[in-house]
């Protein structure tokens, strides 16, 4: 009998654990549903929610999943808020209509460069594209540590060059078609080439090559953004910005259509893009914020901004195909 | 009465259920048992059928474009599957095959250890084994670069072959043991008296006997390695295979046809291991069969080289689990993985708030999962058992489709087959549950088949004869003698809802979302630390659960 017992107290558990609406497990009036491409995302939403009371569900999701679950499901919004990512997704997005246009009053403080001009999508912050390089082995090996482009190409790093797949990754990609603006197409495939003969694969994941180079597993990972999370964690590893030209991109933030939670989205939007919220997301994940009245980060004080690669992003991605293409032919391996 | 003309005419289905089988399923339980079977449909017919349209539907028109590709250029990565696949098949079923060895035809020691370790290998969440491959046996590997002093490269389909070997040991050496308990010692002793040697009886004996489990363990591996995207991903380097390139095409370059059209040409080879799998399981009960020891002391002695092969094998193998495992676990306690051991409590940060709302999510999801998978295993493996109703068989086939599935794939089908009313689910935390139900759905059927053979159906037609109603039928007798079943169901299902990810990736929502994507979000923002630590709560709750439920099995066995 007493075996039964424990039967039945199981079973009433697995009962009430199953039946239990989801609602019960969150108990918040004011909530916001929010995709989050961006490090130290939690710590940026709990501030958020104490300055305005509004809780937020994040998922952490790559741009081009939210790109092909909402085109399969025909424009459902999977969340109200869509924050950081790449901009080819968001003008993807919003070619496809997707989005909802919203012109945050924050927005006037913002470069025109970094925002799209009927407010569908507003650049937070701006990704730029550094080496990560693994500074025990370049000890090890006496080899200087790669401060340019051109550096990259030399034969000490013969198989020690991890960057992504271009036809996968979006950040891999850009990167890709940076290096071939900043020099024009054919003197661009023609340095591509060379530094080709150093990447021994394509890696299948954006944010790979750095954490190779952090474990080890390359000397030198092409790709924006991680060395913060890397550097937390202790391994290492140090930052180099090129000198000879620097990939970047704004990472922005926007509404998607129809979202559930219009009045909150915006506060988050306008949160993102205040002074306020701009100085804090600069210290969470450092990065350069879009406002020109925010100073950028301490760690990127020293970065030379002239060396940005001027980039058209609505050619860069007319272009992606015919990019691609070539890249393909030439280098898929 | 009913008894006597089945024993004559075996076509005919059990209970009379034949002579009622039309009014039957028009009785009210007769409709709740059609809804029940109509919902196989729905939920894995219907989402399998929407992917194969997207796949032949190009901007509108129908098009075979995505497939003629496919087969030419792109044929490498159809072969890429299958090789890698047989490959790693063979390797484990081999290696499982000396596992189950040393357990069950050796009198050596730390059974109940290996036993252990093989329960434990099969709740490893996604993509962890593959980083701590890479931590311990990369390039700058703790065994192979720093132990060693070695300077190999690990990328390529070699990683991927003893990666996925490593992966599916464990499985496959549960499957062997208790097909190799259930082979009779009389005939291993007769072969020893005649004069053959251990070695010669195992192998001549032994072994032929074991065949279809051995062929069921292969069959499951192959199908299981064909649908494994993440490895690849991880440690494939330039090499590549289709349920890779599925997975990445929609990530990666949001091309739903053509990963549709991917994930069909996949399901070929995985298809025909299947209905080779369906014969063979015809012949044999290898799912029904709880894992365990029994003393070997009845069994023919093996002389002592072999038995140090096997013990060389198994304990080659356990101590990778082994070492694996506590590589996880020191993960998450020491400051960098892999290189800075210090002791800290650091990355326990990562269980915010928000962690335990999806730590609690993953585990009302996976108990309802669980609960859900046991009831309607239970019912179908009883319909279909028992009423054996017209198109009974196909219905079962349908239903163990997706297990021979890549998990992205049965995920992006449910999105296209749920976004449209009437069967607007995506965003729920329906779709969520229904997704690892039925996908862990064969399994259930199988186990519940495999308890109803084994029970006598006149004690169903007893009850009935004497006036038991359906219901009472159902509750008191079917009910009971399923129990095992029902356990094995729920359990399977609940931890494959924990540790699943592939699949859900797809259909969850920020309100919606679970502890395994939280850790794929941490693994890819590189906080490795903090991905062990969610790692390590996963496992622990997930063996707690299944500990609590074995040791209710056990309890009811022994009482």
């Amino acid at each position: 009998m007493t075996r039964n017992r424990y039967w039945r107290l199981l079973l009433l558990l697995a009962a009430v654990m199953a039946l239990l609406p989801d609602a019960a497990l969150r108990a918040a009036d004011k909530e916001l549903n929010v995709i989050a491409a961006y490090n130290a995302k939690q710590d940026i939403f709990d501030a958020f929610s104490k300055a305005t009371g509004i809780k937020v569900n994040q998922l952490d999701m790559s741009s081009g999943e939210v790109l092909a679950r909402m085109r399969a499901e025909k424009g459902r919004p999977l969340a109200d808020v869509w924050f950081g990512g790449g901009v080819d997704a968001f003008i993807a997005a919003r070619k496809d209509g997707l989005l909802e246009p919203y012109i945050s009053p924050e927005a006037a403080h913002i470069d025109a460069k970094y925002k799209d001009a009927e407010g569908y999508w507003t650049g937070i912050s701006l990704v730029t594209v550094d080496f990560v390089v693994n500074t025990k082995i370049l000890k090890e090996r006496g080899i200087p540590v790669p401060e340019t482009w051109e550096a990259l190409t030399a034969p000490e790093f013969k198989g020690e060059i991890s960057m992504s797949d271009p036809s996968i990754s979006g950040t891999a990609y850009f990167t890709l078609y940076s290096v071939l603006a900043a020099r024009g197409k054919e003197k661009g495939w023609e340095f591509f080439a060379k530094l080709a003969e150093n990447i021994p694969f394509y890696a299948k994941r954006g944010s790979e090559p750095p954490q190779r180079a952090a474990m080890g597993e390359s000397l030198v990972g092409l790709a924006p953004g991680l060395w913060p999370e890397l550097q937390a964690q202790g391994y290492p590893i140090a930052y180099v910005f090129p000198k000879d030209g620097i990939p970047w991109w704004p990472a922005p933030v926007a509404i998607f259509k129809d979202a559930a939670h219009m009045e909150a989205a915006k506060a988050l939007v306008d949160w993102a893009l205040s002074r306020q919220g701009q100085e804090l997301l600069k210290t969470k994940d450092p990065r350069f914020p879009t406002r020109a009245d925010v100073a950028p980060p301490e760690s990127l004080a020293g970065v030379d901004t002239s060396a940005f690669i001027p980039m058209d992003f609505l050619k860069a991605g007319e272009e992606r195909a015919e990019v691609l293409k070539t890249w393909q032919e030439r280098f898929a391996k | 009465m009913a008894g006597t003309i089945r024993q004559i005419d075996e076509s005919l289905p059990p209970g009379g259920a034949a002579r009622r089988a039309a009014p039957f399923f028009l009785s009210p339980q007769g409709l709740v048992y059609g809804l029940i079977l109509a919902s196989v449909l729905v939920f894995v017919l219907w989402p399998i059928l929407a992917v194969f349209l997207q796949s032949v539907i190009i901007d509108g028109r129908p098009s075979l474009a995505g497939y003629a590709r496919l087969f030419t250029r792109e044929a490498g990565l159809l072969w890429n599957s299958v090789f890698s696949s047989a490959l790693a098949t063979i390797l484990s079923v081999g290696l499982a095959t000396c596992v189950a060895l040393y357990l069950a035809h050796t009198r050596l020691p730390g059974k109940r250890l290996v036993l252990g370790v093989l329960m434990l290998s099969i709740i490893a969440p996604p993509f962890v084994s593959s980083l701590v491959y890479i931590m311990l046996f990369g390039r700058r590997g703790l065994v192979t670069h720093q132990l060693l002093g070695l300077d190999i490269n690990p990328y390529g389909w070699h990683g991927v072959v003893l990666m996925q070997t490593a992966g599916f040991t464990a499985m496959a050496a549960l499957l062997i043991l208790g097909v190799l308990h259930r082979v009779d010692r009389g005939l291993e002793h007769a072969a020893n008296d005649l004069g053959a040697s251990g070695p010669r009886v195992i192998i001549g004996v032994t072994l032929p006997l074991a065949a279809p489990g051995l062929l069921v363990a292969a069959i499951m591996v192959f199908i299981r390695a064909l649908s494994d995207f993440g490895t690849p991903i991880i440690i494939g380097g330039r090499f590549t295979t289709l349920a890779t390139q599925a997975y990445l095409n929609v990530v990666g370059l949001f091309d739903m046809p053509r990963a549709a059209a991917m994930s069909m040409v996949l399901l070929i080879p995985a298809l025909a291991a299947f209905l080779l799998y369906r014969r063979v399981l015809g012949t044999t009960n290898v799912l029904g069969a709880a894992p365990g020891l029994e003393r070997a002391r009845d069994r023919i002695g093996l002389p002592a080289p072999t038995q140090w092969v096997l013990a060389l094998c198994t304990w080659g193998f356990i101590g990778f689990e082994i070492g694996k495992y506590a590589t996880i676990l020191c993960g998450a306690f020491t400051r960098t993985w892999g290189l800075d051991f210090t002791p800290t409590l650091a990355h326990l940060q990562a269980l915010t708030a928000d962690r335990l709302g999806s730590f609690l999510r993953s585990l009302h999801y996976s108990v309802a999962a669980g609960a859900a998978g046991a009831v309607l295993g239970g019912v179908i493996a009883y319909v279909l058992e028992r009423k054996r109703p017209p198109g009974g068989r196909i219905l079962d086939f349908i239903a163990d489709l997706p297990y021979i599935i890549p998990g992205p794939f049965f995920g992006i089908a449910y999105i296209l087959a749920f976004h449209n009313p009437p069967l607007a689910l995506t965003g729920t935390a329906f779709i969520v549950v229904a997704n690892c139900v039925y996908r862990q759905l064969p399994v259930s059927i199988k186990a519940g088949m495999a308890a109803l053979r084994q029970c006598r159906p006149e004690t169903e037609a007893g009850a009935r004869d004497l006036g038991a109603r359906e219901r009472h039928v159902v509750m008191d007798i079917v009910a009971p003698m399923m129990k095992p079943a029902l356990l094995i169901a729920f359990i399977n299902t609940f931890t494959s809802t924990m540790i699943t990810i592939g699949a859900i990736i797809f259909l969850v929502s920020p309100d919606t979302k679970v502890l395994t994507v939280d850790m794929f979000g941490e693994i890819k923002r590189g906080r490795i630390g903090e991905a062990a630590v969610l790692a390590n709560v996963i496992i622990v709750s997930v063996l707690a659960v299944n500990l609590l439920f074995s040791w209710l099995y056990l309890r009811k066995r022994k009482a």
